[in-house]
């Protein structure tokens, strides 16, 4: 190994005056894959990177290099930014008490190849021992990283995470059509990857599919279930941003303090829960992460800040500053962004099963294609149904195919809320969200083959 | 540089090894609004080394070359590991040694541009964009621009650099009245320098002017339509619903799945023709040599609405008993290749514009997109606007339009090809498992289509 230079030393390097804050990450990550039920490839990934964010005569500058040995091209490319960057009224934070957030699990680290591979053989054998037909698919991902952020505050933090992810799909070809049926579970700790619950979903779902009905377009109830969920909650990832709110493209900017859904709507962005994939003691610029109501009872509580979006807007940064793309941190070539942590949606009272059965007709959606398409800012959404099932008095009568959804998220949650079900459960290792029934859902049917 | 990836590559004992060495100036600016949201250059540099051992892959991925040798090493080691695991042993078949050199010809080579001088151009576009009404409250006006120097090596002595430049923009407007938020936006994608973002005003007042037009528009009714696509939509549309499904990584291990898709099947008229290329010099899917070090192969998926070729990397090639098409790309050093398309496109037929529209009673013009996604089986694409067609005549601007058909019926019912091609390189890329993002170009020309089923209101 070479003499890697520090992050201290990259900082001493600014000139006189500046602010400076370098977030370095050292990764390593291990995603294995099974194709049609044979191993494929295994991979082994070790990276590091740092960025360089700096303020200069207020004004800020960016970059990063995965070169770790040289500093002068680093600060040369953020001085050069922060000379033509934007005017920012933000500092960088200095040290704080930080809450104690676990994220690292030794089980997670340790876990061996033969593991993984033994994990991701057992997913196929329960799945085709019902279904033999069945190709499966499935892919495991262990990852962990440090993460080192130091300013010229004086913040100094370290932080060891772990994550495991397990993807799992079948797929079943017929004459006609391609079944696609995927699940995943995501944590920072091993216990809560239940790779047997993974491969259960999927089987229900094969049996619930095994027949195609044909269903008449209208306005129905829908129950949004699983990732489809999803549909109704991009657009509040969007509303309540407050960076968003501030440009005023959110939908929610004169709605703070006021009532915008129905009262059985509460959602919680947590950046503390233990283990949870979104989890971190802070942020990704080392403001302590929080727990806070955005919406409760249906009324706009908080909306979501990074340092820069903060200042801009007057609030105080909410610690949901992350690098990367949405819902996720720790890339370093990304500069820090709004982001959200674990989204927690309160249960209702009863289950799934009683919340269909008191419907006559309704259609459950498990899955969508074209998530995040269309207008989503104006809370739009019309997404074909991938896995979605005709259920009449709670009995899964057979799946729809050919069918599309469309509507408004807001106005839906706000006047057409059924009811939420009583089991949360984890989508995309982002949103722990029971099942969300709404009634006057557009559906529009297509043609069905036989 | 070479040599140390030479003398690794004679270390390795794998069946087959390569190693993937990247280096890469980018340039990102963007503004939101009047804020001027990121300006950066970096520099990034890694690599990746690949085994394969009886059939299995090892990889490993890197950003410091100093320890070469026991990258390789762990790479054929994991390879041993996950061959150990399988039942059947697997070879590739060698290729021929290729030793070349391909160099990027720019106009303005984007690394000799001063950034203020970019900054500069990408703040009036932006100004542009806001200056356009009151009502355009915000803005999403993206550059970015990449000069990678890519080195291919691999044990049967292939040794290819080749540089690949990258310039794309986005101006995208946003214009609110009252609750009703609606957005627009234009693009520029090459594989080409500073020049092509250049002198793109228009562009900027295109987006805005459509931004406004779109607060007017009336959500489309959900139902079946006949819909004429255009050609940036068209590409969207056989790029989701037959491009992904001809990217043989899907067919290679699945018999299901090459039954299903035995060349030769009747998918789509006797119009219908469809060609994946990897030459189209300055495009964004311009490919002369793939991530694997194979050159690039132009391949009809669809000649005379018959199903014909697929998209290969050199493992599902050997697998299928095909020639490789030089479609194995990767999205950066971080990854291994896989099946990926390059250029696409629905080729040229003979009706013109005026002859599609007559006979429409009630149907829609879909232009530009928001996005698509395959499930392989069923498909949906986005319009980015729209228009109603009423008595064989464009009338009112509709939103919201979003398609979806089936793979096996949507095709057999386009009914007309128009005589124009576009081919459009945008300012995304396309995203397939973990690499999101992979620059890329689509088109054709108009396209007519039958039945189609339009999500939206009922009422």
């Amino acid at each position: 190994m070479k003499n890697t230079l520090s992050a201290k030393e990259v900082l001493a390097r600014l000139p006189g005056g500046a602010e400076g804050e370098v977030y370095e990450v050292h990764r390593q990550v291990r995603p294995l894959l099974f194709r049609s039920g044979a191993l494929e490839s295994l991979r082994l990934s070790e990276t590091a990177g740092r960025a360089l964010r700096v303020i200069v005569d207020g004004r800020l500058g960016f970059s990063t290099t995965t070169d770790l040995d040289d500093g002068s091209t680093l600060v040369h490319n953020a001085l050069d930014s922060a000379q033509h960057g934007e005017a920012v009224g933000f500092h960088y934070p200095s040290a704080a008490e930080f809450p104690q957030v676990p994220c690292f699990d030794p089980e997670v680290e340790s876990l061996s190849d033969e593991e993984m591979i033994a994990t991701g053989k057992e997913i196929i054998a329960r799945i085709n021992a019902e279904f033999p037909q069945v190709q499966v698919h499935v892919g495991i991902r262990k990852e962990v990283e440090e993460i080192y952020l130091l300013n010229t505050s004086g913040l100094e933090v370290s932080s060891r995470r772990t994550l495991l992810l397990i993807q799992a799909a079948a797929q079943v070809v017929g004459e006609q059509d391609i079944l696609f049926i995927p699940d995943e579970a995501a944590s920072r700790r091993r216990q809560e990857v239940d790779a047997q619950a993974v491969a259960e979903n999927i089987l229900r779902l094969l049996r619930w599919s095994e027949r195609t009905v044909p269903l008449t377009s209208g306005a129905m109830p829908v129950v949004f279930h699983h990732t489809a969920t999803a549909v109704l909650l991009l657009p509040l990832l969007h509303g309540l941003n407050g960076r968003n709110v501030y440009l005023r493209t959110s939908p929610l900017s004169d709605l703070l303090g006021r009532p915008a859904l129905d009262p059985r709507f509460t959602l919680v962005d947590d950046g503390r829960l233990p283990f949870a994939r979104l989890s971190s003691p802070t942020d990704d610029e080392g403001t302590p992460t929080a727990r806070k109501t955005l919406i409760q009872e249906g009324v706009v509580r908080h909306f979501l800040y990074d340092l820069k979006a903060a200042a801009l807007a007057g609030a105080s940064s909410t610690g949901n500053g992350y690098r990367g793309q949405s819902l996720s941190g720790g890339d370093f070539r990304r500069r820090p962004n709004v982001s959200p942590a674990s989204w927690l949606i309160a249960p209702g009272e009863r289950s799934l099963e009683e919340i269909l059965g008191e419907l006559d007709q309704a259609l459950l959606v498990e899955e969508v294609l074209g998530l995040g398409q269309g207008n989503v800012i104006a809370g739009e959404f019309s997404n074909n149904v991938e896995l979605g099932f005709l259920v009449r008095r709670g009995q899964v009568v057979g799946r729809v195919k050919n069918t599309m959804i469309a509507g408004n998220a807001y106005e839906l949650l706000r006047e057409h809320l059924l009811a939420l079900s009583a089991e949360p459960r984890w989508v995309m290792g982002w949103l722990h969200t029971p099942a969300i029934a709404l009634d006057r859902v557009s559906v529009i049917c297509g043609t069905v083959e036989r | 540089m070479d040599e140390r990836i030479e003398e690794a590559l004679r270390r390795s004992r794998a069946d087959f090894t390569d190693i993937r060495i990247e280096q890469a100036w980018h340039t990102r600016i963007s503004f939101e609004g009047p804020h001027l949201e990121n300006l950066e250059t970096y520099f990034e540099m890694g690599g990746i080394v690949r085994c394969l051992v009886g059939g299995g892959w090892g990889i490993a991925v890197f950003n410091t070359l100093d320890d070469l040798p026991e990258r390789v090493a762990d790479a054929e080691h994991i390879a041993r590991l996950v061959s150990s695991e399988l039942n059947e042993r697997f070879e590739l078949p060698p290729a021929p040694p290729i030793r070349d050199q391909v160099r990027a010809s720019l106009q303005k080579d984007p690394r000799t541009i001063p950034l203020q001088e970019k900054l500069a151009l990408v703040r009036r576009y932006n100004e542009r964009m806001l200056r356009e009404s009151p009502k355009i409250v915000s803005t999403r006006t993206a550059y970015a621009d990449s000069f990678r120097i890519v080195t291919i090596a691999n044990s049967e002595g292939t040794l290819i650099v080749e540089e690949r430049p990258d310039t794309a923009m986005l101006l995208a407007a946003l214009a609110r009245e009252d609750t009703n938020i609606q957005q627009a936006w234009e693009t520029v994608g090459e594989a080409a320098g500073f020049e092509i973002v250049e002198g793109q005003e228009e562009k900027a007042v295109q987006a805005a002017r459509r931004a406004l037009d779109l607060l007017q528009a009336r959500p489309v009714q959900g139902g079946i339509y006949t819909v004429i696509v255009n050609p940036e939509l068209a590409g969207v549309l056989i790029h989701e619903a037959f491009g992904h499904l001809c990217e043989a990584d899907f067919l290679a291990k699945s018999p299901a799945m090459r039954q299903l898709l035995t060349p030769g099947r009747v998918v789509g008229p006797p119009e219908l023709n469809v060609v994946e290329d990897g030459y189209l010099p300055g495009r964004r899917g311009n490919t002369p040599y793939d991530d694997e070090g194979t050159p690039r192969r132009r391949v009809y998926l669809i000649r005379n609405g018959v199903l014909e070729g697929f998209l290969h990397s050199r493992e599902t090639a050997a697998r299928m008993g095909f020639p490789p098409t030089g479609n194995a790309r990767a999205l950066s050093y971080q990854y291994e290749p896989i099946v990926r398309m390059r250029n696409t496109y629905i080729d040229r037929g003979q009706a013109t514009f005026a002859e599609m529209l007559r006979g429409v009673e009630h149907g829609i013009y879909a232009c530009g997109f928001v996005g698509g996604n395959t499930g392989l089986g069923q498909f949906t694409f986005s319009a980015a606007y729209a228009y109603e067609i009423v008595h064989g005549e464009i009338g009112e601007m509709l939103r919201e339009v979003v398609l979806t058909g089936n793979i096996f019926e949507t095709l057999h019912n386009v009914d007309m090809i128009g005589d124009d091609l576009t081919i459009y390189g945008g300012a995304g890329g396309c995203g397939k498992e973990e690499q999101q993002g992979l620059p890329l170009t689509l088109g054709g020309p108009h396209v007519r289509i039958q039945n189609l089923t339009v999500g939206g209101r009922t009422t």
